[in-house]
């Protein structure tokens, strides 16, 4: 019905008729790209603007009321003040890296959404290392924030920025750990793939079956993401701002682009692998397109760090490694020899 | 290369004046090994206003609205410390009325100030809402000042020989109304915090300050009552009419930042205890005593300590008989406390030491006087 | 068995803080959206300073006293006055009120006797300059025109009883403040209404003293 496929199907249809092969690739490469950057952006306003309203109604409070009905166009606005502000670049600072640090966390963030399947055929490459490639980009984003924290010439950022790197590469391995469960299981690499072994009804999705792994990568993540009780790269009352302390306008604004792309982006990861992809939870409900589904899974899945985020206090840097390489490490594991019984046994 | 070439070095830091969690403007000298803090050195002194030297320029009643500005989370204690002094020094008797109408005002400003402590001290440690949740509350109380009083942060409330005002009539039924919701709102910050794990393990076991230590620097308030030292002026010795309550003074057994946080939760519900023992049995009469700006009282000096939301505040005025005091000193808790900072802190990751700063609650405009 | 334990209850705290901050989803917010809602100020608000005027006659209820300005503990009021040949009365010619320094905190109100000074619950007084914060009279007059007040004081003079009421009671709380009084008396002795009081006050001033 309202099934985005057949329309991206009829516009490559008119392209081809009207553009040599070559400039068809060209053409659909930059355009998907758009797409893929239109949509993320939008969704990123929404975001900035949801989490002020959902933390404002956590706290009794009704957050950006001014601007637009509920304030829906404040981070427009915010936006546009961003844009306006003096850049300014430290005298003592390692100016190409750091005019670079923002650029690579922003590309960084989006190019995770080639694998992602955003509802049924809605794929940029569907590549068969899928997981795999996930994992490696994703992990990019500690590079830029290294890079920030050390080329401000602060030493808040970069205790921030050194704290960033400690904080990934603890995390990266429990992350990967627990989607090898899920790999396990769907014998696959593929993310279609493993949105279609997830059919049917929900008890078919592989949270069902890899219960620990969710656990394990939905707190990995969180701390991948950078967000609250795992915030300590940023973590204002102790390290001001982090890594970022020294940008202002639009590079500040791109780092915080890419905080909210990257809570997209696990929770993207989280709904298609563990939570059925574009499907519905029950047959019957198909009527409705597939990537309603998933943006819908996706929303609820960011709510959920949002409350978590004005739930907890931080968590310091000692305890968040101890935490990933003596709780989450072995968890990880036993869920995957837990998995491996159980595709033995069944 | 080998290990022996990699060289590594200390890193000073300054944490302030603009720091979001130095409470004010505080700047801490820190040396600190990776995330390890080794040295604090606390700088005080950039909000100082010689309040002491001002009082020996203003007659007795007008120095009272300066009071306000020494604590500005609980103007009515430093209102009531003053006064208190004051009377003593002049042999001012006042009606009971306005005893009782000082315990209630004070109190509620022991609960807003402790709530204020409660909402900077989770924002250090990362926690955004449970700060709006003890604001509200704060808010109720600010509530209750103004249509008393009509300010909400600097109160003037007190005055030598009683009270400024006398309570409206739609002031106790709104208190009552308070009083009667406030546990269920403490409840509430203590689902939030007090067992929770990550809180657990930010506050247990940082920031030990052991009894000793705390006598040595003459810690007072809740951060010495979390060491486990029962010392309340209000108990120990009863100024105004605080023996005629019945309280409990909580105290912690560890003396670390999370004994220091239930110390004051606990307080936040003995001192809504006494406000409703106060409210009830109110009396009628006279709020105040009239006594005139030139008020002169007799040549000596005298010395009054009372139990502030942060520990002991005391005034010492020396008095030769002359409308203006000639020498005034002020003792304030956070200046001693913060004192113990540089002992306690050491040795702790600097996010510790934003939880220790916290949990002593310095409030700077006392320090600096 | 203890990690069990701890995990366990982590886990439900965890889970009990969740609930906390969800339960409080579905609450009214507090915050009063300013601009369209506004605060209504009590009655004892003491906000913005201003001079009353007697709602009859229009005229200042000012008596250029002193007393007010004397009271004030950060000197934020200045005061000339002249005489009024025919009436006898004194008037101020200027009132000036330094709101930068002004601390609010109500003693020019405690110290007048005439209800001419009053801390009103009025605000939005930001101006872009500093020097804009230096009130002077006619201003002052202006944004205390619809301010209303209770005559008691001024009522009860007018029923010559108040005003050396008003006196004796900072004269005779305390016998060394008598002196000092009656400097500042000789400060005010010019209002013509306690000059006709001063032989009523010696009687007036015991039973005053106790009744207040």
């Amino acid at each position: 019905m309202l099934e985005l496929r057949p329309i991206f199907d009829a516009i490559g249809e008119f392209l081809n008729s009207i553009l040599p092969e070559f400039w068809v690739t060209i053409v659909s490469a930059f355009g998907t790209g758009a797409i893929i950057l239109g949509v993320a952006s939008v969704f990123v306003l929404f975001f900035v603007w949801w989490e002020r309203k959902v933390s404002a109604h956590m706290q009794q409070r009704y957050g950006p009321m001014r601007t637009g009905w509920h304030g829906w166009l404040q981070t427009i606005a915010d936006g546009v003040k961003l844009l306006q502000k003096e850049d300014l670049i430290p005298r003592d600072a390692d100016k190409l890296v750091y005019l670079f640090a923002p650029v690579v966390c922003f590309v960084a963030a989006f190019l995770a959404y080639v694998t992602i399947p955003f509802g049924e055929g809605l794929i940029v490459q569907d590549l068969n290392i899928g997981i795999l490639y996930i994992i490696a980009i994703t992990t990019f984003t500690v590079v830029s924030l290294l890079m920030a924290g050390w080329a401000s010439h602060n030493k808040w950022s970069l205790l921030g920025g050194m704290r960033s790197a400690a904080q990934i590469i603890s995390y990266e391995v429990p992350l990967s750990l627990s989607l090898i469960g899920v790999i396990m299981i769907a014998e696959t690499l593929s993310m279609v793939s493993i949105v279609v072994q997830q059919e049917g009804w929900f008890w078919n999705w592989y949270v069902f079956r890899q219960p620990l792994g969710f656990i394990v990568y939905y707190i990995a993540a969180t701390a991948e993401a950078n967000r609250t009780p795992f915030d300590i790269p940023e973590a204002e009352q102790e390290l001001v701002a982090g890594y970022n302390v020294e940008y202002s306008g639009m590079k500040w604004a791109m780092f915080f682009f890419a905080e909210y792309i990257n809570m997209l982006t696990i929770s993207a990861i989280a709904v298609t692998l563990f939570f059925g992809g574009w499907h519905a939870p029950a047959p019957f409900l198909d009527f409705i397109p597939s990537w309603i589904w998933f943006v819908g899974k996706c929303l609820l899945s960011v709510f959920v760090l949002m409350w978590f985020r004005w739930t907890y206090p931080r968590v310091r840097v000692d305890q968040l490694m101890a935490f990933a390489w003596k709780f989450m490490l072995p968890l990880a594991f036993v869920n995957i020899i837990l998995t491996g019984f159980g595709i033995y046994l069944f | 290369m080998s290990v022996k070439q990699l060289r590594t070095e200390e890193m000073l830091i300054n944490m302030g004046p603009q720091h979001p969690s130095t409470h004010g403007v505080c700047k801490l000298v820190i040396k600190m090994d990776g995330e390890e803090v080794k040295y604090i050195q606390p700088h005080v002194g950039f909000l100082h206003r010689s309040i002491e030297k001002i009082a020996e320029n203003r007659n007795y009643p007008q120095f009272v609205p300066y009071t306000d500005r020494i604590d500005y989370c609980a103007s009515m204690n430093a209102n009531h410390a003053y006064v208190v002094a004051a009377e003593k020094l002049g042999d001012v008797e006042i009606p009971e009325r306005a005893e009782y109408l000082r315990v209630i005002m004070a109190e509620l400003n022991r609960i807003a100030s402790h709530l204020v402590w409660l909402a900077t001290f989770t924002i250090d440690l990362g926690a955004v809402t449970p700060f709006l949740y003890a604001f509200r509350e704060r808010e109720d109380i600010l509530d209750l000042f103004e249509m008393t009083c009509g300010q909400r942060l600097t109160y003037n409330y007190m005055t030598i020989g009683g009270v400024g005002w006398d309570i409206p009539k739609e002031f106790e039924p709104k208190l009552r109304q308070f009083l009667k919701i406030f546990p269920s709102r403490i409840d509430d910050y203590e689902d939030l915090l007090t067992n929770n794990p990550i809180f657990l393990h930010r506050t247990k076991g940082v920031g030990v300050l052991p009894k000793e230590t705390a006598y040595e620097y003459s810690v007072s308030g809740p951060s010495l009552r979390g060491s486990g030292v029962k010392w309340d002026i209000r108990k120990a010795e009863p100024y105004s009419i605080y023996d005629k309550f019945d309280f409990d003074i909580p105290i912690g057994t560890e003396g670390d930042a999370w004994d220091r946080y239930k110390v004051r939760l606990q307080e936040l519900r003995e001192s809504a205890k006494i406000v409703e023992q106060a409210i009830d049995g109110l009396p009628g009469g006279d709020f105040k005593k009239k006594v005139p700006l030139t008020w002169k009282p007799p040549e000596g000096e005298v010395f009054c300590r009372i139990e502030a939301p942060r520990g002991e505040m005391a005034y010492h005025i020396i008095s030769d008989g002359t409308p203006k005091p000639y020498r005034m000193k002020i003792r304030t808790a956070s200046f001693c406390n913060l004192q113990v900072l540089p002992i306690i802190g050491v040795n702790h990751m600097i996010a510790d030491l934003v939880a220790i700063f916290g949990s002593l609650d310095i409030i700077l405009p006392e320090v600096d006087r | 068995m203890g990690l069990v334990k701890e995990t366990t209850s982590g886990i439900y705290n965890l889970l009990l803080g969740l609930w906390v901050t969800f339960k409080h989803l579905f609450r009214k917010p507090v915050t009063l959206q300013y601009p369209d809602e506004r605060w209504e100020m009590p009655e004892r608000s003491r906000g913005t300073i201003v001079l009353l005027s007697d709602p009859e006659t229009g005229e200042l209820n000012c008596t250029a006293c002193m007393l007010c300005a004397k009271a004030c503990p950060v000197a934020a009021i200045t005061i000339e006055r002249k005489k009024d040949p025919e009436t006898k009365k004194n008037y101020p010619t200027l009132f000036t009120l330094d709101t930068t320094v002004c601390c609010y905190c109500g003693l020019c109100e405690q110290a007048c006797n005439f209800d001419a000074i009053k801390l009103t619950g009025k605000y939005e007084f930001s101006v872009s300059d500093k020097s804009e914060l230096l009130y002077e009279m006619d201003f002052l007059q202006e944004i205390g025109r619809d301010v209303k007040y209770v005559k008691k004081k001024k009522a009860a003079k007018k029923a010559k009883k108040a005003a050396p009421k008003k006196d004796t009671g900072e004269k005779s709380a305390e016998k060394p403040a008598a002196k000092t009084a009656e400097e500042k008396k000789e400060d005010s002795n010019e209002e013509d209404k306690a000059k006709d009081k001063t032989s009523g006050e010696p009687k007036e001033k015991g039973p005053e003293d106790k009744t207040e």
